[in-house]
């Protein structure tokens, strides 16, 4: 016989204020892990380190970085680029290494829903806020380490294919690798937001494969003034403006980042409408 | 029984559900009690499982609310300790093993790693814990389910037909381990659709049917409500049983059928009152029992009284 030992004598108890006779109740004992937003975000945490498609994830990124950037820097050195701080060629390559937080952060999001393990994460944590925001927040902070690190890499990368053409500031160049960061943390947010939203990985899938990259396509594509304007202000054109050194841009690096965490607080808050409102 | 908090731990007050043009749970009224092991009867589709997910906080009910511990489940502190609930066992991510399941859920209320050892030990599932669940059998399953449920060591459990699937081993598990989480003290809620395994694990019965209460009362007297009290004897002398006869069927609303055998079937007497009259009248019994009435059966009788219900089919039932 299996079943829990050692519990006898238990009066009739109170639900909500538990408390066995005889003590050792687990958990009980106050001052261990809080539970709350901690809790939940120690939950999230475990989650996406325990099944592998968050790792490979990240290290199919880092094989991206590495190719984006050779040609970045080998194009620049051919078509006899001028000089440009060598960080531009990691800051280009988010153009690509933004989706891998994308997939990443969608799929941690609707596997609960493909799965039904939503509703247990809800059981566990029923206010419904602090699953989303624990979420967003784990997986911004992937991003922020994965962004910086592909940053890193890419730029060691880039400073070979450059052969030259390419200048070295420490400072510039530090920037730059954290302004990738944040820009994919704010990336991973928004991927978040977007994924409670839409619930499945088509729908977000695509609305965030249009917003990242099909619409600043088809801006540019058309260019104009009007349009370039538009893309400025899209999450990708903003972020792009933020990462990239010695370019024109149409308003400063604080600004471009308050644009891409308003985009990123804006799909959160409909993420939590609508985590908050449905049935789960 | 007084409606103060304490005797009741789940308390369903005009819970209704629509969805679409569909009342799923229409108006439910009902409270359970302490310490006792409740079942949830109900047809498949009959809305058991969105009255318990209304109950958890999963599903926002269009009308009326649910209480556990006079709370709104979403307002528990940590929900875990107060509740434990598996809705469906299947619910796991197939590449996580069981056992990071189980961690990820005690982070949530702060419950220590060593617990979530503790509960794999208890469901026996601590060889199978850091498999990937994916490769779970359906009784696996049910089993982290189980361990999900007892985690946080809580004084009420819900349990969304948990022998749904379960090999006859897990069958007797499950009557078991919610037997004895009861003997405990703790409050268990469970549905099932299967009336032979309700009636071997639950005190009280919650019916209901199309999203309505059918009834609300202890196994007992729903058994007895249903059928009147019935009892079989065996007499082996032909006249000494055509005397029983005459003097059974003196009273009005006494049936008694005569097997082959010569064995009395006595539909209105208990065992008890057969005995005496038999005992009056010097007739020497054979064998003399009170006949059980299944579950089955008076929830057939039950159901084929609402009329929406009475499809004909309620002939073939459990009555021996």
């Amino acid at each position: 016989m299996t079943t829990t030992t050692g519990r006898n004598g238990r009066t009739l108890p109170t639900p909500g204020a538990p408390g066995g006779s005889g003590g050792r109740r687990p958990g009980s004992a106050e001052g261990r892990t809080p539970g709350g937003f901690p809790g939940a975000v120690a939950a999230e945490w475990t989650k996406l380190r325990s099944v592998r498609a968050p790792a490979l994830c990240l290290l199919a990124g880092l094989a991206i970085t590495a190719v984006f950037t050779f040609y970045y820097a080998s194009i620049a050195d051919i078509n006899d680029h001028p000089v440009q701080p060598v960080g531009n060629a990691a800051a280009a390559s988010a153009v690509v290494t933004q989706f891998v937080f994308v997939v990443l952060a969608t799929v941690a999001v609707t596997s609960e829903y493909t799965t039904g393990t939503v509703r247990a994460s809800l059981l566990w944590v029923p206010r419904r806020h602090r699953v989303h925001a624990a979420k967003a927040l784990v997986t911004a902070v992937v991003a922020f380490l994965g962004g910086t690190g592909y940053a890193v890499v890419g730029t060691a990368v880039a400073w070979g294919a450059f052969d030259g053409r390419a200048s070295f500031a420490a400072g510039t160049t530090l920037a730059q690798v954290l302004a990738v960061g944040v820009y994919q943390a704010l990336v991973a947010v928004l991927t978040v937001g977007v994924a409670f939203a839409a619930r499945h990985a088509a729908g977000a899938l695509s609305i965030l494969g249009t917003l990242l990259w099909a619409l600043p396509s088809v801006l540019l594509g058309l260019g104009g003034e009007a349009l370039t304007a538009v893309n400025d202000r899209l999450p990708y054109g903003a972020g792009d403006h933020f990462m990239r050194a010695g370019t024109d841009a149409p308003f400063s690096p604080a600004a471009a980042v308050l644009l891409v965490a308003a985009w990123a607080a804006a799909a959160h808050a409909a993420g939590q409408y609508v985590l908050r409102r449905r049935d789960a | 029984m007084t409606d103060s908090e304490g005797t009741f731990v789940i308390s369903v007050r005009g819970l209704t559900k629509r969805y679409g043009g569909t009342l799923a749970v229409d108006d439910l009224t009902f409270d359970v009690e302490a310490g006792r092991v409740t079942g949830f009867l109900g047809p498949n589709g009959a809305g058991k499982s969105t009255t318990m997910r209304m109950i958890l906080g999963l599903d926002h009910p269009t009308r009326g609310r649910a209480l556990i511990a006079g709370r709104p489940y979403a307002d528990l502190r940590r929900p875990l300790r107060a509740v434990g609930a598996m809705l469906d066992a299947r619910a796991v991510h197939p590449a996580r093993s069981g056992r990071a399941h189980l961690i990820a859920q005690a982070r949530t209320n702060g419950i220590p790693v060593s617990r979530v050892d503790q509960v794999l030990e208890t469901v026996g599932l601590s060889t199978a814990a850091r498999r990937p669940a994916g490769a779970y059998s359906l009784g696996m399953s049910g089993r982290l389910g189980v361990a999900g449920a007892l985690l946080g060591d809580p004084p009420v459990l819900i349990l969304d037909e948990p022998v749904n699937g379960l090999d006859p081993d897990g069958v007797r598990w499950i009557r078991r381990l919610v037997r004895d989480q009861a003997a405990e003290g703790r409050t268990v809620f469970l549905s099932s659709h299967l009336m032979s395994e309700m009636q071997l694990t639950a005190d009280r019965l919650v019916v209901i049917g199309r999203g309505r209460l059918l009834s609300d009362t202890s196994m007992t007297e729903f058994l007895a409500a249903a059928s009147p009290p019935s009892a079989r004897a065996s007499v082996p002398d032909p006249e000494e049983r055509a005397a029983l006869v005459r003097a059974l069927m003196a009273v009005d609303g006494v049936s008694v059928e005569t097997a082959a055998d010569g064995g009395l079937t006595v539909e209105g007497r208990t065992a008890a009152e057969v005995g005496d009259l038999a005992h009056r009248h010097g007739v020497r019994l054979h064998g003399l029992s009170d006949v059980r009435v299944s579950l089955e059966q008076a929830y057939m009788d039950l159901t084929a009284r609402s009329v929406e219900y009475a499809t004909g089919g309620t002939d073939e039932g459990g009555r021996p």
